[in-house]
């Protein structure tokens, strides 16, 4: 073979190659013509990362972008943008410097914004690509709406306000739509699942408490994705809530709302709540936003932050009401309900005709989420709720644990030693709520979340006020897959829903090999009495084990067997053991060596991979084995005590 | 100022405010009132009811007030009580307050007790308007007029509503008609022309405008959201720049992060002490941990920096797409013919021949397959019966063995024995009496006649006669490393008792050297290569390149166009000398160095031996059909050798008949492995 002749390039000439093709970071710079952070963000708008070129010209170290990106960058006009930006700035400093304060803030006003639909729509040409890679953006939007404003940080007001908006109305259509499908509450938060036009998108909601920015975080970069995720997850939440016929952004008239009646409010949340979108109410600063829209004080518009809370809260007025009329909205229903799937169907009919009610100390905004997203009615202690505590259609009250709540030690104590579970409900009867109802259930709120996972209505027993609930499990973990630890609380859950759909599954106990012996059995039989015959004529040719095992099944469906045949077969069992005790011990060097033989023969790259999978499965193995070593410790110090 | 002036107050300067508010604020104006002692006209009664409260505090305000109300109203009324500007308390003690205009003593009225004042203040409707004069000890009541005076006074206005206190400016100075001006001084320029500072700053503007840097009350454009994705549904091709790779979404929450974990997902103490031990890298990331409630969840300390670390993964991290193979790891493994159909192969040891005392470094096999012929290097040669195990001769060589040899003719049975510098060639008096005499013939030499190519050869390699042994001494200058056997061509021409030496040069330090078994072809395995001459033309014919670091041994498959080459890293590459120079096949087979390779003469097996104590057996079938390709498989490993001194099998070879293996240990050992 003749090698590609490398011809004399002179310098200053076209390159080949990688060379060709690739160009370092500090290249592009300078071909751009921009700083380093301005190509961060251009980077993170655009979508552009690094490439890995298989020859590295500059030397590992550095990092390589294609020269088609870098063009891209080039002609892109967020860019220019940029650059006037740069120019504007100049000029307000310039400005400010000469105390020219009109003209430094009539600049300000003048700075270009740069526009971002452009390229979402260039990076997601399709709406299902958008949805495809929603996740991070989602994560990012609800760890921004739970974040503090912070001068210091450049986290300004308006931006955790318009995070917070964009993540209820996202939640909003979710829950009003039935597309939640998982819910998981983590150390890290929790997580959701929802399948949205056949995207699974997951996002992670921090728990409802104040986040620390710490210093090693650079907020400028979040701040960068979050400029463009915020228009995106804005796109999105338009393009979603047009598909289902309502206005975007929802309309929020605060002075309507003012002048309303108060029997005129309460009338819409119950139909808010009818139609279950009550996502939004979140905090106590919002219960202040509702308390003032009930005595319908004028007073309303002195604080910003209030008045964005109350649009929020009117978000769930909005929602249910943007109908022109009720025959609409049955036609639009009736209509819609055609279009769901099982999937749908069986998530907005888990919690039909169940009407919880919220303690005041449960986490509100999520299971005000999640309890509507599957067809529950909820409601919640405080002002502005569709029904109080006392209703007597209740079902269900999710509350804690009182006693980890009011009492000391000992009366944890007490209970941890379970002598007294009627104690406990003295205790709900000593607290503030005072009274209680048997026609309720008291429950946690993991019963919820549980609930929804397993996609029924577990028994309430586990999840009784006062008790350590069974443990929380991932929904997202596949039991299915071969050497999986599966915990006990598992097994369960995975018998209660067999339970539901009327099947029959073996105990957790009995293998399922057992049961379904009894069947083989039978089908083996029924063939069998005809091969025997036969086999009686033709001396018995089969195999030895086979015989014998055939045989046995013989003597119970005929009852009646051929004494000299019997003794045959005997007898070469016997001769057939030997061998295969023989056999065996042969066989067990036999197979070892012939892994080795198999390993032998393949070309490196292949043993290399089977050695990295082999790794890798014992690794997963020795996990599982731990798992299971303290399982065994656990149930053995339990079985002691 | 007289009541009836206050009576003819203009209606217009009265607010609606003030009469529209004077209802609610009656009460407080009571107090006011009272407070405001105002001087009134002797025609008000005096009333009973004189020491209320406010009157004590507000009692110099109302002596002051007064006074001034007496200065100034002097001509009208003057007050009942002449005893002038005197503190009140001096008249405390007094049944009297003073004196009227008469001199006469004005008696203080009898007071009511404080039940009796307060019903007839209940009584009274207009008590409010009531104020009590401690000047002239009586009881006024305040008409309609003067409470409005007095609110007008306490709203900070002019007492009066007929006072206007924006009166229009009357000018002192009569300007019309006036003979001369105020000033003679020159009316200025700047008078007549426009303003220069102002053009200016109108051109300004107006380039402002023009450029549009001021708009006119345009309403500022909040840019929201729109239809983006209107109609989608006939794109299907994603933009056409490079490649784009999606983000990996990440990785989903097991059932360790949960809040409230199954109990064995949570570390013991001493496993959680135990990560500090590790390194940083492999400790992990997470450490699950148990809440009862969800309320007692706290919050994670880690969210923002964990969000942080993604956003850095979708910007900084190139993007490659691989491959994760879902599958069974075996389904790697090439398939393989069943073993069993490539029987017979050699797989347990059956016979072991001892007798040694040092490491058996060469044996050889009979053509006839009767006997076996060893050298150690204990300095003895042995030969061996196959079938017994029983030693039939032995020879002391007085130095270590490094090769032997059989001649490959079935009825001349000599062997050569290399041993340090020289090469023995010896008689194992096998064979009946007529093969012995043809050996004994050729073994004879004739030490007068010089070589015959004196020239070069005759220096490196002479023919000797060993009485000893009974056999051809060769002697060289170098250390002889192994001898070769050709059916045909001999290099020491053994009839001929001569040297023909290779007319090459050899690149590389010659390691192995080896015939082509039909063809008078002569392979020479050098440390990287094995080049193949053909003795003949007396030329080079191919050389090929092993790739290897250092080969160690060489065999030539009976067929002649393949041939094996074993290393000592432990590689056995398998060359198709019609197909390319490069090895056909290469096998990592054994850990340590190979020491030989060997094929079978008759089956198509081929092994291998290598200080690892093992010997690998293979399958090596080769096709006349030219376009398939040897099929090798790999059949048995064969252990029972010992290590010592750090090598193990030193030899191997093939019986010529059987799929038998011999196996020579440096464990002093010669094995026999049958199938």
């Amino acid at each position: 073979m003749v090698k590609a002749v490398k011809h004399y390039r002179p310098p200053g000439k076209k390159k080949e190659g990688n060379a060709a093709k690739f160009v370092t970071r500090s290249q592009a710079l300078k071909q751009l013509q921009i700083n380093l952070p301005l190509f961060r963000k251009l980077c993170i708008l655009k979508g552009v990362t690094p490439r890995e070129p298989k020859k590295k010209f500059k030397g590992t170290h550095q990092t390589y972008y294609h020269v088609k990106d870098v063009a891209f960058l080039h002609h892109e006009p967020l860019l220019e943008i940029h650059r006037e930006i740069r120019v504007h700035e100049r000029k307000i400093k310039k400005a400010e410097a000469k105390k020219n304060l009109e003209r430094a803030k009539r600049l300000r006003e003048k700075t270009p914004k740069p526009k971002i639909d452009r390229i979402i729509r260039q990076r997601y040409p399709r709406f299902v690509d958008a949805l495809g890679e929603l996740d991070d953006c989602l994560s990012m939007v609800h760890l921004f709406a739970a974040l503090p404003a912070a001068e210091s940080k450049k986290i300004d007001i308006e931006c955790v306000h318009k995070c917070r908006r964009l993540a209820h109305e996202w939640q909003a259509f979710i829950s009003r739509t039935h597309k939640l499908r998982k819910a998981f509450v983590s150390v890290k938060g929790i997580y959701y699942q929802a399948e949205v036009e056949g995207q699974k998108i997951t996002w992670l909601t921090p728990h409802s408490l104040q986040q620390v920015v710490s210093d090693d975080v650079d907020v400028i970069t979040m701040l960068n994705f979050l400029q463009l995720y915020e228009p995106l997850l804005g796109f999105v939440n338009f393009r979603l809530y047009h598909s289902i016929n309502l206005k975007y952004p929802p309309i929020l008239d605060p002075r309507l709302e003012a002048l309303a009646a108060d029997l005129y409010a309460l009338s819409r949340y119950a139909n808010a709540n009818v139609n279950a979108i009550p996502s939004v109410v979140n905090s106590e600063a919002s219960q202040v936003a509702e308390s003032e829209q009930g005595d319908a004080k004028p007073k309303r518009d002195d604080i910003e932050h209030e008045k964005s809370e109350l649009r929020l809260a009117q978000l769930q007025h909005q929602l249910p009401t943007n109908e022109p009329g009720a025959l609409m909205q049955l036609v639009e229903e009736a209509a819609s309900e055609e279009e769901e799937d099982q999937d749908t169907r069986e998530c907005k009919n888990l919690f039909k005709d169940l009407k919880f009610f919220l303690s005041r100390e449960v986490p509100r905004e999520s299971l005000l989420f999640v309890i509507p997203a599957f067809g529950g009615i909820v409601s919640w202690e405080g002002e502005g709720a569709p029904f109080q505590e006392s209703d007597q259609s209740i079902t269900h009250q999710v509350c804690f644990s009182y006693y980890l709540l009011g009492l000391g030690d000992l009366l944890y104590l007490m209970m941890s030693t379970h002598l007294a579970i009627g104690f406990n409900f003295k205790i709900v009867d000593r607290d503030a709520q005072g009274h209680k109802f048997l026609s309720r259930e008291y429950v946690q709120p993991q019963w919820v979340f549980d609930s929804v996972n397993a996609r029924i209505i577990l028994p309430t027993v586990d999840y009784m006020v006062g008790r350590i609930p069974p443990p929380h499990l991932s929904p997202f973990i596949d039991y299915e897959e071969e050497g999986a630890y599966i915990p006990d609380y598992a097994k369960t859950i995975k018998q209660l829903q067999a339970a539901a759909r009327k099947e029959v599954l073996p105990l957790p106990g009995v293998g399922k090999e057992d049961l379904e012996d009894p069947q083989n059995i039978l089908v083996e039989g029924i063939m069998d009495r005809a091969e025997a015959n036969q086999a009686a004529q033709r001396k018995q040719k089969m195999m030895m084990l086979e015989q014998q095992y055939h045989n046995d099944l013989k003597k119970e469906l005929q009852g009646v067997t051929n004494g000299k045949m019997d003794s045959n077969v005997d007898k070469q069992l016997s001769t057939g053991e030997i061998q295969t005790r023989e056999e065996s011990t042969a066989n067990a060097q036999q197979k070892d060596d012939a892994d080795d033989m198999g390993t032998l023969m393949m070309s490196r790259k292949k043993r290399k991979l089977l050695e990295a999978m082999k790794m890798s499965n014992e690794r997963k193995q020795a996990k599982n084995d731990l798992i299971k070593q303290r399982k065994k410790k656990i149930d053995e110090a339990h079985k002691k005590s | 100022m007289s009541p009836k002036k206050q009576n003819e107050e203009d209606p217009h300067v009265s607010d609606s405010d003030t009469d529209s508010t004077y209802e609610d604020s009656s009460a407080a104006d009571d107090d006011d009132g009272d407070s405001f002692g105002s001087p009134s006209e002797s025609e008000s009664e005096p009333a009973a009811g004189d020491d209320s409260e406010p009157d004590e505090h507000g009692e110099s305000d109302s002596s002051g007030l007064h006074q001034e109300e007496s200065d100034s109203s002097e001509d009208e009324v003057a007050p009942r009580n002449t005893v002038g500007d005197v503190p009140l308390h001096w008249y405390d003690d007094e049944p009297h307050i003073g004196y009227d205009i008469k001199g006469k003593k004005i008696k203080k009225k009898d007071k009511l007790d404080k039940l009796g004042s307060f019903l007839a203040n209940v009584d009274d409707s207009k008590n409010w308007r009531k104020v009590y004069d401690e000047y002239n000890d009586e009881e006024v009541e305040l008409t309609k007029d003067e409470v409005k005076l007095v609110r007008r006074l306490l709203k900070n206005r002019a007492p009066h509503a007929d006072f206007n206190p924006y009166p229009d400016y009357v000018d002192w100075f009569k300007w019309d008609g006036a003979k001369h001006p105020l000033s003679n001084a020159p009316e200025p320029k700047r008078r007549f022309i426009p303003s220069k500072w102002e053009a200016k700053k109108v051109v300004q503007y107006v380039r402002a405008i023009r450029k549009g840097l001021i708009t006119f009350d345009k309403p500022k454009e909040e840019d929201g959201p729109y239809l983006l994705w209107e109609d989608d549904s006939g794109l299907t091709e994603k933009s056409n720049h490079l490649a784009y790779i999606p983000a990996p979404k990440q990785r989903l929450p097991g059932n360790e992060e949960s809040y409230n974990p199954p109990l064995e997902y949570i570390p013991t103490q001493e496993e959680i002490n135990s990560y500090q031990l590790m390194y940083e890298e492999d400790r992990p990331k997470f450490i699950p941990k148990r809440f009862t409630s969800m309320r007692s969840i706290p919050a994670y300390e880690n969210a923002m920096k964990e969000c942080f670390e993604r956003c850095l993964d979708l910007y900084l991290c190139p993007r490659v797409r691989k491959k994760r193979l879902n599958i069974d790891p075996e389904s790697l493994k090439p398939k393989l013919p069943s073993r069993k159909e490539l029987k017979p192969y050699p797989t347990a040891c059956y016979i072991e021949y001892k007798g040694h005392e040092d490491a058996v470094t060469s044996i050889s096999v009979e053509p006839s397959g009767q006997w076996i012929a060893s050298g150690s290097s204990d300095g003895t040669v042995r030969i061996w019966e196959v079938e017994t195990g029983r030693c039939l001769r032995r020879w002391d060589v007085g130095e270590a063995v490094n090769c032997v040899a059989w001649n490959p003719l079935p009825d001349v049975h000599i062997l050569a024995v290399s041993l340090g510098q020289d090469v023995l060639i010896l008689n194992t008096h096998l064979g009946d009496d007529e093969e012995q005499k043809k050996i004994k013939e050729l073994l004879s030499v004739d030490t007068s006649t010089p070589s015959d190519d004196s020239g070069n050869s005759a220096t490196s390699v002479r023919w000797l006669q060993d009485d000893k042994h009974g056999g051809i001494k060769l002697k060289f200058f170098k250390t002889v490393t192994a001898v070769e056997w050709h059916r045909k061509v001999l290099i020491h021409h053994l009839s001929k008792k001569l040297t023909q030496k290779l007319p090459f040069k050899l690149h590389g330090l010659a390691v192995r050297s080896t015939f082509h078994p039909s063809r008078s072809i002569f392979f020479i395995c050098t440390k990287q290569s094995v080049r193949v001459y053909d003795l003949l033309k007396r030329k080079l014919i191919k050389k090929l390149d092993t790739g290897l670091r250092e080969a160690s041994s060489i065999a030539v498959h009976p067929g002649g166009d393949n041939l094996i080459v074993g290393s000592k890293e432990g590689k056995l590459c398998w060359f198709d000398m019609d197909l390319s120079s490069k090895p056909y096949k290469t096998l990592k087979c054994h850990p340590k160095d190979i020491n030989n390779v060997v094929y079978h003469r008759s089956y198509p097996l081929f092994a291998s031996c290598s200080d690892d104590c093992n010997a690998y057996v293979f399958h090596g079938m080769v096709y006349s059909d030219l376009n398939q390709n040897p099929l090798i498989v790999p059949l048995e490993i064969l252990r029972g050798h010992t290590s010592s001194d750090g090598r193990g099998i030193l030899d191997c070879k093939f019986h010529p008949r059987q799929p038998w293996l011999f196996t020579a240990g440096a464990d002093k050992l010669i094995k026999l492995y049958c199938h």
